[in-house]
């Protein structure tokens, strides 16, 4: 079975369906990109998958098991974990410390209330290794509002990623990067889904041809095709429904 | 935190005021010590959910009443010994935390503020329609016996000092916890506690309950030390009064409860002696408190980033 499956999925926001009559498979260990115009209800997809938002009719299956009504967090312990399209950090905490709450989230209990957490080597230790990973170690210390856009960026996918999850969903991770600060995201991403699964988000469709196994389309909140990176290329329905005026892109 | 010396310091002063007091005539004071360390366990209970979690309750007085109210009524049905008084209020006062935060939690903002201060009016107007046990004029709360001393006005200070310290304690501990930094995180940015698989509702109703059970403990000592339930305890002045010393003191610094309790009590003391409208003086000092100092009393104090 499919690592991810959605059903039928659907989110009704009053009159509006964002996300109608879903249906999404994600394979284990490949990047699987979702991409579609402004507001085809992508984020909303994320947060229904994530657990964020209950959704309105639909169900949702990750690894093997039904999870439509499960709680958030439960879900991050099944090993569902999520980054935002908006920039969601501790503003006033260093590096180290948001990368630590992310450690402590699946190491043991939190409901402890005597032993000074900052004493515990293994969150600190754990924390290095994410920082280390996403090249942050020289900003361990710095609080993350004196961090450049992209260290940001870096670091929200860095505190997903420390959830140590089955798989990573990303919502837009290059939103608002420079050139540079894409390529070494980009770079980032290839090099997590080397030994994660991936859904991915993303406008930057370079980088989506660049990166993804496998890409859905979105449009009005149904998935309109779905398939390798060349399939998806050719397909006339996602020219016309999606790509429009933008179709030189591909 | 202040330094270990210093405390220890100020703690062994605290200990020595009472025979001192007497000896020179002060009782008064002694009396007005036990007033603001009750006050001070008040506040930084307060200070816990509003300070360092982040949920502006407007209802901190029900708990501090219903302590009160649990001692005056059990005494005046003839039960006398503390050590069923104290369980049994403190455990009323758990309860009522765990049912208001259990449904107030599921709102945010303004709508928490308004729905904590409903279930605090609620329970004042049901307590004060209770004729038998004194209505609007309030219940005499005799002072139960404790068996390995007997409770007077000196014993009841030390029992005060006491509570406080290790009250104090277990909060620095909590804190600096696990659980104290969950909660904290939840404060600074709930979305991404929530994302990083910590179940929120949990940790916020738990120090909900934990605040609510220490504003408790503090409403059975004000029942001792005036030996009386007066339904003011009960009011939203009271929460506003809790409110007030937090914000003086230093919202989500350890001692702003402590602080805002002394410079609070001290200033009202103060300033009631001097005018009838002491209430303009202690305002004008809020007011300038919250513009020039908005980490408060204890913000101005400390120096280094330490809790």
């Amino acid at each position: 079975m499919s690592l991810l499956v959605l059903e039928g999925l659907s989110k009704q926001f009053g009159g509006l369906a964002a996300v109608n009559n879903c249906h999404l498979q994600v394979e284990a260990g490949q990047i699987h990109a979702l991409i579609g115009p402004n507001g085809a209800g992508k984020t909303t997809l994320i947060n229904l998958i994530s657990g964020a938002l209950p959704p309105t009719r639909g169900r949702i299956y990750f690894d093997g098991q039904e999870i439509t009504s499960l709680p958030q967090h439960r879900r991050v312990r099944l090993g569902l974990a999520r980054t935002f399209q908006i920039t969601n950090l501790y503003k006033n905490y260093t590096v180290l410390e948001n990368l630590e709450l992310a450690v402590q989230a699946r190491l043991g209990s939190s409901f402890r209330f005597w032993q000074p957490v900052s004493r515990e080597r293994g969150l600190r230790e754990e924390a290095e290794k994410v920082s280390e990973l996403l090249g942050l170690s020289a900003r361990n210390h710095t609080p993350v509002a004196q961090l450049s856009h992209g260290e940001q960026r870096q670091l929200e996918v860095g505190l997903a990623l420390a959830c140590q999850p089955k798989l990573l969903l990303l919502d837009e991770p290059m939103a608002g990067l420079g050139l540079e600060e894409s390529e070494r995201m980009v770079e980032l991403i290839a090099r997590l889904g080397q030994s994660l699964s991936i859904l991915l988000i993303e406008h930057d469709m370079n980088a989506v041809f660049r990166l993804s196994a496998r890409i859905s389309v979105l449009v009005y909140g149904q998935v309109i095709a779905s398939g390798p990176p060349e399939e998806i290329r050719a397909n006339p329905e996602v020219h016309k429904a999606y790509l429009g005026d933008e179709g030189g892109a591909l | 935190m202040l330094r270990k010396g210093w405390l220890l310091l100020l703690l062994g002063l605290l200990l020595a005021f009472p025979p001192v007091a007497s000896a020179t005539g002060l009782e008064f004071y002694m009396g007005l010590l036990t007033k603001i360390m009750i006050f001070a366990l008040a506040a930084s209970s307060l200070n816990l959910i509003l300070g360092y979690g982040g949920m502006v309750s407007f209802g901190h007085a029900a708990y501090f009443g219903v302590g009160a109210y649990t001692v005056a009524i059990l005494t005046r049905e003839g039960l006398t010994s503390a050590w069923v008084i104290w369980p049994v209020a403190l455990a009323l006062c758990a309860l009522l935390a765990f049912l208001i935060g259990a449904i107030s939690l599921r709102t945010r903002g303004v709508y928490f503020i308004m729905i904590t201060l409903a279930f605090a009016q609620m329970i004042y107007f049901v307590v004060v329609s209770f004729k038998q046990y004194g209505g609007e004029d309030g219940l005499r709360a005799r002072r139960p016996e404790f068996g390995l001393f007997e409770l007077n006005d000196t014993t009841l200070y030390y029992l005060t000092l006491g509570v406080l310290a290790a009250c104090l304690y277990g909060l620095y501990r909590l804190v600096g916890s696990r659980f104290g930094r969950v909660l904290q995180a939840i404060r600074e940015n709930e979305s991404r506690t929530a994302a990083l698989g910590y179940p929120v509702y949990y940790f916020q109703l738990l120090a909900f309950v934990l605040a609510g059970t220490l504003a408790g403990l503090a409403g059975v000592l004000m029942a001792h030390y005036t030996q009386y339930a007066s339904p003011n305890l009960l009011a939203w002045q009271q929460s506003g009064h809790l409110m007030m010393m937090v914000i003086l003191g230093g919202v989500g610094q350890f001692w702003g409860g402590v602080l805002g309790a002394v410079v609070l009590s001290l200033v009202e003391e103060v300033l009631q002696d001097l005018t009838i409208h002491w209430q303009l003086g202690v305002g004008v000092i809020l007011l300038l408190v919250v513009l020039f100092a908005p980490k408060g009393l204890a913000g101005l104090w400390r120096r280094r980033k330490g809790l």
